[in-house]
């Protein structure tokens, strides 16, 4: 009589499990890029860090020889890529684009803040937010520190 | 042309030199001078003045000992927004009114490159109803944590939580209003002073919006500390687990529950398990609030004849810079 219980309680957690990974993967078919809400969002949350971003004293005067046309092009290309969306980023990697730059984790996340401000100007949820911001969070050793990525 | 743009991306791009610096693109001229592979120095820093870098609601906020973390629990962040390249400190005030009972807390902490945290706090107890009112204790708790190992917030891409270690060092002050008894050995302490040593995990779970702490504490403390250390039926002192799960609403907004063992050395006393259920609101870096459901257990209920749990309100504020 134990073994059968035990045994049912066994099927019904593989069960629960099954169902949970199928939701997972229903979900995971979502990309968080169609969760921000596409091309049209992505892009003007990248116009609007950038409008935020240079009237941020933490961090605006580091733009002054930047090429912003440039610079807005690349950031969505590699956040659309990050995120699932159809794009391929072709900039230079972290280390290499931060190579002459001494950025403060001050300033790094200056840059996040603004990021999360822009996403809620442009009616991005706070979840999906979180969700990029898990994304860029781990580039913080490359950016500061100049680690190079993992494996 | 200004195609040397150097960053793309990612948080925080680039920094050019302080001569550079303006705050209108619009009109940045294309340098082709600074075409050398020189590192750019980054524009001096004053480091007296704290860089307050952190984002909103990982500074952490104080608990009931002083020490960084949420109500009732410490946790592996290192208190204040200073980041690693400068440090932060703070001042809290803390109200606790239970059924019985009213704790007034408060202290100070400060928060050096995001490694090492000191804190001062002080417990003001009262009895407010039963049959011991007006009997009050006190006591001083001195704070250290050190951050061992890995990042909550930054190591999205690993397991590996944020690992603290801290010590509490507890002073008590005596007891006052209470005739004869002056000194929580006369209820069976084994010491009046004695010191906490804890161990503290902390992650950020960005993509779910979670933040999940686990503490194991060793401690001879009763009731914090506020009735002594020690008794007779437990004098070698306990491992406890407290934890914390946290779901931020908002980048400013938390909310979540608590649960601390305690560890039941006093005869005299049926002290029980503390939990609460909290909201923690940090509109900028200089302040922040938590209002909680607190409930501390029974407290000395075989000598109050209450042996009812204490439950009641918590609130916290915090200023810091």
């Amino acid at each position: 009589m134990k073994p059968i219980t035990l045994m049912r309680s066994l099927f019904a957690a593989c069960l629960l499990a099954a169902s949970l990974g199928w939701a997972t993967q229903a979900q995971a078919e979502e990309t968080l890029f169609a969760q921000i809400g596409g091309e049209p969002k992505l892009r003007a949350s990248v116009d609007k860090l950038v409008e935020i971003m240079l009237v941020d004293e933490r961090i605006n005067f580091t733009f002054a020889d930047t090429d912003i046309d440039k610079f807005k092009s690349l950031l969505y290309d590699q956040l659309c890529e990050l995120t699932g969306g159809p794009c391929k980023y072709l900039g230079r990697d972290m280390i290499e684009s931060h190579k002459k730059l001494n950025t403060t984790n001050e300033q790094f996340n200056a840059l996040a803040e603004d990021l999360y401000k822009a996403f809620d100007e442009v009616g991005v949820p706070y979840r999906v937010q979180n969700r990029v911001m898990a994304l860029l969070a781990p580039m913080q050793p490359q950016v500061v520190d100049k680690i190079p990525a993992k494996e | 042309m200004a195609v040397r743009s150097t960053v793309l991306l990612s948080l925080a791009a680039a920094f050019a030199p302080l001569a550079q610096a303006q705050t209108t693109p619009s009109s940045a001229p294309v340098t082709s001078s600074s075409k050398s592979d020189a590192p750019i120095p980054n524009p001096p820093r004053n480091l007296i003045v704290p860089d307050r870098g952190k984002l909103l609601l990982t500074g952490g906020f104080s608990d009931v000992d002083g020490a960084g973390g949420g109500g009732l629990v410490p946790w592996a962040l290192i208190t204040g927004y200073g980041t690693e390249d400068s440090y932060g400190f703070n001042g809290h005030y803390t109200q606790v009114n239970l059924r019985e009972f009213e704790l007034r807390t408060y202290g100070v902490g400060i928060g050096i490159a995001d490694r090492v945290e000191i804190s001062a706090a002080r417990h003001d107890f009262e009895v407010t109803g039963a049959a011991l009112e007006g009997l009050e204790v006190s006591q001083d708790i001195f704070g250290l944590k050190v951050r061992v190992a890995g990042d909550a917030v930054y190591g999205q891409d690993t397991w590996l939580p944020q690992l603290a270690l801290g010590a509490e060092f507890k002073r008590h002050r005596g007891i006052g209003n209470a005739g004869e008894l002056t000194s929580p050995r006369q209820l069976g302490a084994t010491d009046e002073d004695g010191v906490d040593l804890y161990l503290s995990g902390t992650k950020v779970f960005l993509a779910q919006s979670l933040l999940l702490n686990v503490t194991l504490r060793h401690t001879k403390a009763n009731q914090f500390g506020l009735l002594g250390y020690g008794g007779d039926v437990n004098d070698s002192g306990k491992f406890n687990l407290e934890t914390t799960v946290g779901y931020m609403l908002t980048r400013k907004l938390a909310l979540g529950g608590e649960y601390r063992q305690k560890p039941r050395s006093l005869g005299v006393d049926d002290e029980g398990d503390a939990w609460d259920l909290f909201v923690a609101w940090a509109p900028n870096r200089h302040v922040s609030v938590v209002a909680a459901y607190v409930n501390l257990g029974s407290i000395l209920g075989p000598a109050t004849t209450v042996d009812r749990d204490q439950t009641g309100s918590y609130l916290s504020v915090q200023f810091g810079y």
